[in-house]
């Protein structure tokens, strides 16, 4: 279904790998919101993922960031079949392989940005100093190092996404899901936030981004297009 | 791996009590409250009993008395009049002294107050030379009835230490009262009798003088004051009833102090027990209250929880988190509700002169005690957070 990256050497392993995904509501009266998805997210990837209300992009998402299961098919991540993890080892793969931002930030209201960011590291079994450095080297990345102590009601709404995406960052994962990253934000904090995001770009990682904003998704090399719970469309940008 | 772990649930847990300092002073409250409560009410009984736990311990023991128990056709039942020699008989008594409750005597410390003391009479009381020997309590000042009041046929009188102080007697004033309309003169103050504290508020007035102006017939001892041979209170109590009635008409009771005092210093228990399911119940409806606003939390939170598992935290780790804040809750309001209690101790201490008495098991056991409230409280809600979906929480899309 989908072309391969020409950017990824021949016979590399996706990093997330849907086959034959279908996602079904209810049920006496079924509602398909994905019908037989199959999709490959390669290294190196930065892609975008679109549609209408009700495209089945929302559905996409908490499968692709192993928050749900299929009704039927399979995903993989970096190898592993996740249909088949109990909800303890899905959790954990989750957060070793994939870093969310999120439309609304979310991020915890009584924490600074420092600790926010911490709290991917947590329960790893890594000492508070480690975290530490580990977290400030993120805010650093994000342009925040000088504000590690704020607490989000004290940031503007582009530099609160910039702490989430830190947060995303922080525990190396190879995929970074965001969902509608821009969308509660202005066009001036948009622009940054899009300015880091390209900066992520790298054949250790594939970045997906979860938007109805055209714009948004002109600006990545890779487009899949939803409609009614399908994949209408996989276009890839050939950079200069 | 597992401490560090382990030092991250605590940073958690501990950051998120200490981020809604309103919400956790509110799930302090339960377990302060009923440890606080368990605490006051064992340590407060104990605390009153103290005093006289501590006076039986100095007090010894062996002190014994005997009463007529019963005595046809007489309204206040005597003893023999040659009881004294009877008791001394007894192998294992070491002293007796013998005295006679005299009645129908208006003692009237001065003239104005004799109407008060027509309606509430002080005792007045025939006593021989030993009583303070056998009582083993020492004159505040002045000197008991000697042999030679009793030769001598003198009136004096030596009253106890509450009634010297009721009626502003000063050691060593020369002061005269009035016995039935007979000048009395005081020669002393008996000291605080802990073992019989009727004997307080007495005037001692010697044999010869009550025979002389109030007793026309052969003077009957009312009570003996018995000190036994240590060890043998028992066997002398059940010998000396024996001994003292010699088959005669009138029946013999005898008692020992001590156990009495010992007895009174228990009689609380079933008030201490009330009390202390009182403060059980206060800990109960209080870990109802935590079950009850952790739950309402959690629901607070379910964003917070989202974000948390979509981060990797498994189930069980945010189970652990809420647990730990209960227990937090519990250990704090447990370490709380033993100071609160302990003051609350404290202060009745103060106010009622007794001996400050907490049992070296309470404090830990109230912890303990509200940590397993707050842990059990804390299941529900920590189950219910564990069990919310990431997607349920987190709107996407």
């Amino acid at each position: 279904m989908t072309d391969p990256n020409p950017m990824t050497p021949e016979g590399t392993e996706p990093f997330l790998e849907l086959t034959n995904v279908s996602r079904v509501y209810g049920d006496e009266v079924k509602v398909y919101a994905l019908r037989e998805v199959s999709l490959r997210i390669m290294p190196g990837d930065f892609m975008a993922i679109v549609g209408p209300s009700g495209s089945g992009k929302s559905t996409m998402l908490g499968l692709l960031g192993c928050l749900d299961l299929p009704t039927s098919g399979s995903i993989r991540i970096a190898g592993e079949e996740i249909t088949t993890l109990d909800d303890t080892n899905r959790t954990r793969l989750r957060g070793r392989t994939i870093g969310f931002v999120f439309q609304q930030f979310h991020l915890i209201g009584h924490l600074s940005a420092l600790q926010n960011v911490e709290t991917a590291l947590l329960y790893r079994g890594m000492k508070p100093n480690e975290r530490h450095d580990k977290a400030m080297d993120a805010l650093e990345r994000v342009g925040l190092g000088q504000r590690w102590d704020h607490r989000p009601v004290q940031l503007s709404g582009g530099e609160q996404q910039r702490v989430a995406l830190a947060r995303s960052l922080v525990a190396d994962p190879i995929i970074v899901l965001a969902d509608e990253p821009t969308g509660a934000l202005d066009s001036k904090n948009a622009e940054n936030v899009m300015q880091i995001f390209e900066s992520l770009r790298s054949p250790e990682r594939a970045v997906v981004l979860v938007t109805h904003d055209l714009g948004v998704a002109d600006r990545a090399d890779r487009k899949i297009s939803m409609r009614d719970g399908e994949i209408v469309g996989d276009d890839r940008k050939v950079r200069a | 791996m597992i401490s560090r772990n382990f030092r991250d649930l605590v940073s958690v847990a501990i950051g998120g009590l200490l981020a809604r300092k309103v919400r956790t002073l509110l799930l302090l409250m339960g377990p302060v409250i009923g440890v606080a409560a368990i605490v006051a009410a064992v340590g407060l009984t104990d605390s009153a009993k103290g005093d006289l736990k501590r006076k039986v311990a100095q007090l010894g023991t062996n002190l014994i008395t005997a009463t007529a128990a019963s005595s046809f056709g007489s309204e206040r039942p005597k003893l023999p009049v040659d009881a004294t020699e009877r008791a001394e008989q007894v192998e294992t008594v070491e002293k007796v002294s013998a005295v006679v409750q005299l009645t129908d005597i208006t003692v009237s410390p001065y003239e104005k107050a004799r109407r008060k003391y027509e309606t509430t009479p002080i005792p007045v009381l025939a006593a021989d030379t030993r009583l303070p020997f056998v009582l083993e309590v020492d004159m505040l000042s002045g000197r008991w009835i000697s042999d030679a009041d009793a030769e001598m046929d003198s009136r004096t009188v030596v009253i106890g230490s509450g009634l010297a102080n009721e009626i502003g007697y000063l050691p060593g004033e020369n002061r005269t009262i009035d016995l039935a309309g007979k000048p009395y003169g005081v020669v002393g103050i008996l000291g605080k009798v802990e073992l019989d504290p009727t004997l307080d508020n007495a005037a001692f007035i010697p044999f010869s003088a009550a025979d002389r102006d109030f007793v026309k017939e052969d003077i009957q001892p009312t009570k003996l004051y018995v000190r036994s041979d240590d060890g043998t209170e028992q066997a002398t109590a059940d010998t000396l009833r024996t001994a003292i009635s010699l088959g005669g008409p009138d029946e013999v009771g005898t008692e020992i102090q001590a156990e009495a005092l010992q007895l009174a210093a228990q009689s609380d228990k079933q008030l201490q027990l009330i009390v202390a399911s009182m403060g059980l119940l206060a800990i109960i409806v209080g870990g109802i209250g935590i079950a009850n606003v952790m739950s309402i939390s959690v629901i607070q939170r379910s964003t917070e929880i989202g974000i948390r598992r979509a981060l990797g935290h498994t189930r069980r780790t945010i189970a652990q988190q809420f647990l730990l804040e209960a227990m937090v809750v519990g250990f704090l309001g447990g370490i709380l509700g033993v100071l609160v209690g302990a003051l609350a101790i404290l202060v009745g201490v103060w106010l009622s002169g007794w001996v400050f008495v907490l049992q070296r098991w309470i404090p830990p056991a109230g912890i303990v005690l509200a940590m397993v409230v707050s842990v059990l409280a804390g299941l529900y809600p920590a189950r219910r957070a564990a069990k919310l979906e990431p997607l349920e929480t987190l709107r996407l899309g």
